[in-house]
């Protein structure tokens, strides 16, 4: 069994003058894996993305990526952490309009003096692009392109860093089926070939095949251990 | 880091023109018009106090001196009640100064778009004192001649060969003074002062204006009957048939007189030109200790000063007036850093969550504002010069 990339324990979150209240008990997450996370609305898929990625303190807890633990991390280290080391990508893409496809692939080098805009940093900017296909659009305004080709840019930008972890949060939701198939064979392309793992909420069920495992934030009431191959409760 | 803030921001502002460049606007203008308010009122005093700055000393007859110097700095004012050429005489006999008379009664009849000019009488004394120069023509030479300033000339269209009447002091007295029709000799080089709007002359050619001098037909036991008072054997009398001259031409130059002495000829006022500051003191003296008790003697440039003085109390107005500008401005400037955030939130959330830290996004903002409003005083810094150049003319004429 891999070594654990995600580990949660007695996780409780709720937010100010709300009556939603998440709770984990206990959840790990091996590395090397890809998990689905599905789930009525509501139920916390997106809180929970967002505790892992540092986005959200993790409030009563424990919650460990990698060999760090999250909750030791004032906000500023959490954002730096999650820079550095976790690669989002959200379903609304989140691409910055007023800049070039390659451009915001960079974006994470201009906002953040500890990854250098070096030469090697485009050489990869432009490598990921055409994996994605899109390496003749690199100079073209986001705005330009459709809804598929932006999420495939707004992926090259979570992968510049060589994150360890993806984190993506219903990246398929705006997209046609056949879109739909290309992004997750991408992410999925990063745990095989690059052992990365990969964490995506998703509500179409038609998709969890492709996973290693899933989780189903409707049942989870106990400890659960996923491991490559295979889920299960503890 | 600042590099890759700059990148950004110049992108952002390039992406959203129109916005970027009505905030530039907004924030030149409100930049430009108190810097502007400023430059014309430092203008507005330089123009006022260069004037009194250059002319050392003015010498008229007792009564207000804002008046007189008004009147001989500014041809402004109401003319005092005259000296005589007697204290002309008397300043340059003291041997602390040279004297220049002035006399200031008159105006021009209006021409063409040229508003009535005021007729400087004085001596050839006053052009190179004031540094006036001829542009067209000549200087003056011959009574009746006068010299056209600058804007008049350009204003009335008048050039050296033309004529220029005079008006008459007082329209309803048919049987008074009567306008001298002028020979333009010369025009003057601008000199930016209130001498580009006068029409200068000899001095003796105001006394002609005046009724002092005068020519008039050549008169003898053989003239015309109508022309003589009866005679009685004694000299000979002109009647009111015999007409004074209003014209001086060569033919009729030679009969031009005056009658009295000149020392008791009116001057509106002398202006005197210390040898040094020691002699300034003593002629100031003189004036102060009453010996010479019909007229006064006063520093244009302390009474222009008093008078700026009493104007600036309105300088308070114009500094509350700055302060409110310049808070509307900072408030401006808060305005524009506010709405730039706000219209930046959807950016700034993806930022952060990428992991964009707090320093960085402020950053972000920063240099924005820090270019729009660096735009904005490159471009309300040469808009202000320029206006200031364009309104020093438009002061001149408001002033002058």
């Amino acid at each position: 069994m891999n070594a654990s990339m995600i580990t949660i324990r007695d996780l409780q979150f709720s937010w100010p003058v709300s009556e939603f209240n998440l709770r984990i008990p206990s959840l790990e997450i091996a590395s090397r894996t890809s998990v689905a996370v599905t789930g009525p609305s509501g139920s916390g898929k997106t809180t929970l993305l967002d505790i892992i990625a540092g986005i959200l303190p993790a409030g009563d807890g424990s919650v460990t990526v990698g060999n760090t633990e999250l909750a030791r991390l004032s906000e500023s280290h959490r954002r730096a952490f999650r820079l550095q080391k976790i690669g989002l990508v959200f379903q609304s893409f989140e691409l910055i309009e007023y800049l070039s496809v390659l451009d915001n692939i960079l974006l994470p080098a201009r906002i953040s003096p500890a990854v250098p805009l070096s030469a090697e940093l485009r050489d990869r900017a432009r490598s990921l692009l055409t994996q994605v296909g899109l390496e003749r659009h690199a100079a073209r305004s986001v705005t330009r392109l459709s809804q598929g080709e932006r999420q495939r840019v707004a992926i090259c930008r979570a992968l510049l860093t060589e994150p360890s972890l993806l984190l993506a949060d219903e990246p398929t939701g705006n997209l046609d089926p056949e879109s739909t198939l290309l992004i997750v064979e991408i992410l999925l392309c990063q745990v095989r070939e690059y052992g990365a793992t990969l964490l995506m909420v998703s509500h179409d069920h038609s998709l969890l095949p492709h996973f290693d495992s899933a989780i189903d934030f409707g049942r989870l009431n106990s400890t659960w251990f996923v491991a490559a191959g295979g889920c299960g409760a503890a | 880091m600042l590099r890759n803030a700059l990148f950004l921001a110049q992108r952002s502002l390039a992406w959203y023109r129109g916005r970027s460049i009505t905030i530039v606007l907004c924030l030149a203008i409100t930049l430009w018009v108190p810097m502007t308010v400023r430059m014309i009122v430092r203008e507005f005093e330089e123009e006022i106090q260069q004037r009194a700055w250059s002319t050392p000393l003015i010498i008229g007859t007792r009564g207000s001196r804002i008046d007189l110097v008004l009147h001989g700095l500014y041809f402004q004012s109401v003319p005092p009640s005259a000296l005589t050429m007697a204290e002309t005489s008397y300043v340059r006999d003291s041997g602390f100064a040279a004297a220049i008379p002035l006399h200031l009664r008159f105006r021009t009849q209006t021409v063409q778009r040229a508003p009535a000019a005021p007729i400087v009488g004085s001596t050839l004394e006053y052009f190179e004192f004031r540094g006036l120069t001829i542009a067209e023509g000549h200087p003056l030479t011959r009574l009746g001649d006068c010299v056209l300033g600058a804007r008049f000339a350009q204003q009335s269209g008048l050039r050296p060969g033309d004529r220029l009447l005079s008006a008459p002091q007082n329209a309803f007295n048919l049987a008074g003074d009567y306008p001298l029709n002028m020979r333009v000799s010369g025009v003057l080089n601008a000199s930016w002062s209130p001498d580009d709007d006068a029409v200068f002359a000899d001095i003796r050619t105001t006394w002609v204006i005046e009724g002092i001098g005068h020519g008039h037909q050549a008169l003898s036991a053989e003239s015309d009957d109508q022309l003589l008072e009866a005679d009685g054997g004694g000299p000979l009398r002109a009647n009111a048939s015999v007409l004074p001259y209003t014209e001086i031409t060569d033919e009729n130059e030679a009969s031009f007189h005056f009658h009295g002495n000149e020392a008791d000829y009116p001057v509106t006022e002398v202006i005197a030109v210390p040898h040094d500051r020691q002699s300034q003191t003593l002629l100031l003296g003189r004036y102060v200790s009453l010996k010479r008790p019909g007229a006064i003697c006063v520093k244009p440039q302390s009474v222009v000063s008093e008078l700026l003085a009493m104007i600036f109390r309105i300088e308070e107005l114009f500094r509350v007036a700055a302060v409110l500008s310049a808070l509307v401005t900072a408030l401006f400037l808060a305005l524009v850093i506010f709405l730039s955030v706000r219209l930046r939130a959807p950016e700034m959330r993806i930022m952060k969550r990428i992991g964009c830290a707090r320093g960085t996004a402020a950053l972000l903002v920063g240099t924005e504002v820090f270019i729009l409003l660096g735009v904005a005083v490159c471009l309300s810094l040469p808009a202000a010069s320029v206006t200031r150049i364009l309104a020093r003319d438009w002061l001149r004429q408001f002033l002058f």
